[in-house]
């Protein structure tokens, strides 16, 4: 895969000539391929290549981008000779340091090498023999990011980020009733990282998991929900409520409100920034530096180094995730939170591996203390708010805690909490930690980049 | 074309489009930003065998196009048989009517579009709004297709949408319009009409939780209707849809039609014939609350022995534009609101999800402005907030089911236009409409 960085070399020179006080040039060859097998059926297999780049400019004091795949010098100097400003707000840039670096992620088995094909036929064999799978379907697919970045403050970072990325969902039928769920699983780096064997086997306990709550489940009266005061959250569930109601509100994009009319708004506004959010037991972090993680890079799409940030340090707010441009209006530097989907989309402050930290208790004391409440292991379906103020999570798998013991399945519970009652509930929270992959959507045209969502499970009680 | 037919492939599906989008951004009453985005971009398809395989063409000069094929070929031998994969359409090609066209957004400069901007948000702020957000943005294309049957042929398409989000206190209000031309969007009368809205009320109040009548504005009805075009394409009815089973069978209210539309004249969406070269057509989902037809590329048709309905998507049948049809729609919005004792007006949704989309079961988050309705006269803003731990509210949710909401449309209003949802991925022609008996809950 080969980049021609003479172009970003062009485009900034021409952009200094045609007056602009900032450039950048990000190239990206990508290349990905993948299969489908739906209802047993083979569905075909896809291939894609291709290089493209994106201008950024400053000029008369406002952003312009520009991107395209037609790498000709004369439109790519016309693009930027033609741009001189609009009405409208002014750009302004954090200082930062230059960085002449490489970032490539190491890979035993090349994703070249990789044999999905053949991983999602056996997984499919081995969901056959499930009786109670009504409908199944496996999507897997790996790749390559090749980056080249340059700036007119004189940075060049190249980065080589391969990945492998799966989708499977799963309609499970007993009698009348079905119970559905959607999983991804996702790693940046070499195919020795998808364990076929694991996916498979978390495939059919997650089938006969969900067929066991619709054979031996309760359907509990409202008063009987209303009751419950305590609710033990495995890390499926902290990990989208971390990035859900603490996650998207810290963008500081959404706190100055430049999302408004696309990803929405945030609690949060430059009048309540360290607020207190949740119990002193709460500490939630990004980290994008988390190796072979889904939502891993080590510079971000404006050059900047990345860094962990602590969203949440013992239930106060405390840093927001930032961009060069919001950095500047935070007059701090840059926490390198800026990504993009692909070349042809503008950067955005985005998430990366966001979670609750750990705590010191064990899964059983959770449970001891909850003595009887719910636990809650999985969710169907979730929501929220404009401003990431209230959220629900409809249980997938829950289960009835009983003298501090896991006892039947529950059908109907639904946790809906406003934010701050969420996360001032939290009373324990557990050693150890979990990560769920997802696909985080944002912006306009709406970018999709891949994240992990977990950490520790934790015991809410709610008053 | 010519570079497949040398390696003695059975179909061969090749399409190039060539695109210009400008996005701006408004924020905070100003304009924040504008992305230019132009290119290429080709997708090949062929299949030998059964076997099938789609490749995306990135980059469209002759060195990369030759890479692309020569790795199909080299990946085609080990891939497994599409054991109900029946071709691709075959001659004769109709040919789709003309869809409108519009030159002047071939090349609208930075300066043209944020002119459009600053004007809406002067007319919105005139007229009552106190904050403006939003996005404008125009695109042009030209897409061509040619497929080893013997079709070749290309259409243009031109765009502009629009989508303000006003606020005003502790009021908000988003609206989304799309044209192909344009004039087909007056910024100004937009903004204005948006402004109105947000400055009707500005007391709030709760409500509990519990069934209400609710009527939804175009946009978030559009966005909750196009669930159904989409779950009667072909792939998703054989992985497992709320419309599997039911063809022929009566899934709504008797008045209710929709229709998935790829000709309308003036859908933003729109092309005369779908990606493997079958003129598009107007294909009735639903007609008078029964399921008539499923969407079919000329392979899933083929396979349940019908025709295609012009929907291909070559791995997998995709809808066009929904149009929504309701016999009793000669009311105006504000007759609707008088027809209901207790009820809300739902401006907005976004973060629609399914816990089960079999079923059909769903919830979704009212954003933006939710009026709550008494005795047929509209009396506060239901409110919201971030209160939770003093135990007061902080808003509202829906949870519904799709099949439910069909049977229990029981009007439309006659405001229908083509809008969208920055929360979906589609256009609808969708009036407002009123369903009874949703059920709502409050946190």
């Amino acid at each position: 895969m080969h980049i021609d960085e003479s172009i970003a070399d062009y485009v900034l020179s021409v952009a200094e000539k045609s007056g602009a006080e900032y450039a950048e040039a990000y190239l990206e060859n990508s290349v990905s391929s993948g299969c489908a097998i739906e209802q047993g059926i083979f569905n075909g297999a896809y291939y894609s290549e291709g290089t493209g780049l994106r201008v950024r400019l400053v000029k008369n004091r406002r952003m312009f981008a520009f991107s395209t795949n037609k790498l000709n010098k004369e439109g790519i100097a016309r693009a930027i000779r033609s741009f001189h400003g609009f009405k409208g707000i002014d750009t302004a840039l954090s200082n930062e340091k230059a960085l002449n670096v490489r970032c490539a992620v190491n890979e035993r088995k090349k994703i070249e090498d990789a044999s999905m094909l053949d991983d999602l036929s056996d997984m499919d064999k081995a969901l056959a023999g499930i009786k109670c799978l009504e409908y199944k379907s496996l999507y897997g697919g790996v790749g390559r990011s090749v980056t080249y970045f340059s700036n007119s403050e004189g940075s060049a970072v190249r980065c080589s980020v391969p990945y492998i990325s799966a989708v499977m969902s799963l309609i499970v039928k007993n009698g009348r009733e079905t119970r559905q769920s959607v999983m991804q699983f996702g790693n940046t780096g070499g195919y020795e990282l998808f364990n076929a064997q694991a996916v498979t086997e978390t495939l059919v306990e997650k089938a006969t998991s969900m067929n066991r709550v619709l054979e031996k489940g309760v359907t509990l009266s409202r008063d009987s929900l209303h009751r419950i005061k305590n609710v033990v959250l495995a890390p499926e569930i902290t990990g989208i409520a971390a990035h859900e109601s603490i996650g998207h509100p810290c963008e500081a994009d959404r706190v100055f409100g430049r999302e408004s009319a696309q990803a929405g708004s945030s609690y949060l506004t430059k009048d309540n920034l360290g607020m207190a959010i949740g119990s002193s037991k709460v500490n939630i972090i990004d980290d994008p530096t988390i190796v072979n993680s889904n939502g891993f890079f080590l510079y971000d799409d404006e050059g900047i180094r990345a860094r962990p940030k602590t969203l949440i340090k013992n239930g106060v707010q405390t840093e927001l995730l930032a961009n060069r441009s919001y950095a500047q209006t935070l007059g701090m530097h840059s926490n390198g939170s800026s990504r993009s989907d692909s070349y042809s989309n503008e950067p955005l402050i985005r998430m990366s591996n966001t979670y609750l930290q750990a705590g010191d208790a064990d899964f059983d004391e959770l449970l001891e203390e909850a003595g009887n409440g719910i636990y809650l292991k999985s969710f169907m379906e979730w929501n929220i708010d404009d401003t990431r103020s209230f959220s629900r999570y409809q249980g997938n798998e829950a289960y009835l805690i009983r003298n501090g013991s896991i006892c039947e399945p529950v059908k109907n519970f639904v946790l809906e909490k406003s934010t701050l009652d969420f996360w001032h509930a939290v009373r324990l929270v557990g050693k150890e930690r979990e990560f769920y992959v997802g696909t985080c959507g944002k912006g306009e045209p709406q970018q999709g980049v891949p994240v992990t969502m977990g950490g520790a499970s934790a015991l809410l009680t709610f008053r | 074309m010519r570079a497949c037919k040398r390696a003695q492939l059975d179909d061969i599906v090749a399409s190039v489009s060539t695109y210009r989008v400008v996005y701006l951004k408004i924020t905070n009453s100003s304009v924040d930003s504008i992305v230019e985005k132009q290119g290429q971009s080709g997708e090949l398809f062929v299949s030998k065998d059964k076997k099938v395989f789609f490749t995306e063409l990135k980059t469209l000069n002759r060195d990369g196009v030759a890479t692309s094929i020569r790795k199909t070929l080299q990946m085609m031998p080990k891939l497994q048989l599409k054991e109900d994969y029946y071709g691709i359409a075959d001659k004769p090609f109709k040919h789709g009517g003309a869809h409108s066209y519009d030159r002047k957004l071939e090349q609208i400069s930075c300066d043209a579009l944020s002119d459009l901007a600053n004007e809406a948000i002067n007319s919105a702020i005139s007229n009552g709004a106190t904050n403006v957000a939003g996005t404008i943005v125009v695109g042009v294309s030209n897409h061509e297709l040619a497929t080893s049957n013997g079709f070749s042929s290309s259409a243009k398409g031109s765009s502009i949408t629009a989508s303000l989000r006003l606020f005003k206190g502790s009021i908000s209000f988003q609206d989304a319009y799309a044209s192909r031309v344009l004039k087909g969007i007056n910024l100004d009368t937009m903004a204005k009409r948006s402004a109105e809205t947000v400055s009707m009320t500005n007391r709030t109040g709760r409500i509990d939780r519990g069934a209400y009548d609710v009527i939804y504005l175009p946009s978030p009805a559009g966005s909750l209707m196009l669930n159904v075009t989409h779950a009667a394409c072909m792939g998703d009815v054989e992985t497992g849809s709320m419309l599997t089973g039911k063809l022929g069978k009566a899934v709504a209210s008797k008045d209710l039609s929709i229709y998935d539309d790829g000709r309308i004249s003036s859908g933003v969406a729109s092309a005369p014939f779908d990606e493997e070269g079958t003129k598009t057509q107007r294909t009735s989902v639903i007609e008078c609350g029964v399921l008539k037809n499923y969407l079919h590329n000329f392979s899933t048709a083929t396979k349940y022995k019908t025709k295609s309905t012009g929907n291909a998507g070559l791995v997998r049948p995709r809808p066009w534009t929904l149009v929504f049809n309701h016999r009793k729609s000669s009311q105006s919005i504000d007759a609707l609101i008088r027809s209901i004792d207790r009820g809300i007006l739902i401006t907005n949704t976004w973060y629609t999800r399914f816990s089960n989309y079999l079923t059909g079961d769903f919830s979704t988050v009212p954003r933006d402005l939710a009026l709550y309705i008494e005795n047929g006269e509209p009396k506060y803003a239901v409110k919201r907030g971030m209160h939770g731990l003093e135990h007061e509210m902080v808003g509202i949710r829906i949870s519904d089911n799709i099949m439910r909401m069909l049977r229990s449309t029981e009007r439309a209003a006659n405001d229908a236009r083509q809008t969208f949802s920055w929360d979906t991925d589609g256009y609808f022609f969708m009036p407002s409409i009123l369903v009874r008996g949703a059920h709502v809950t409050v946190a």
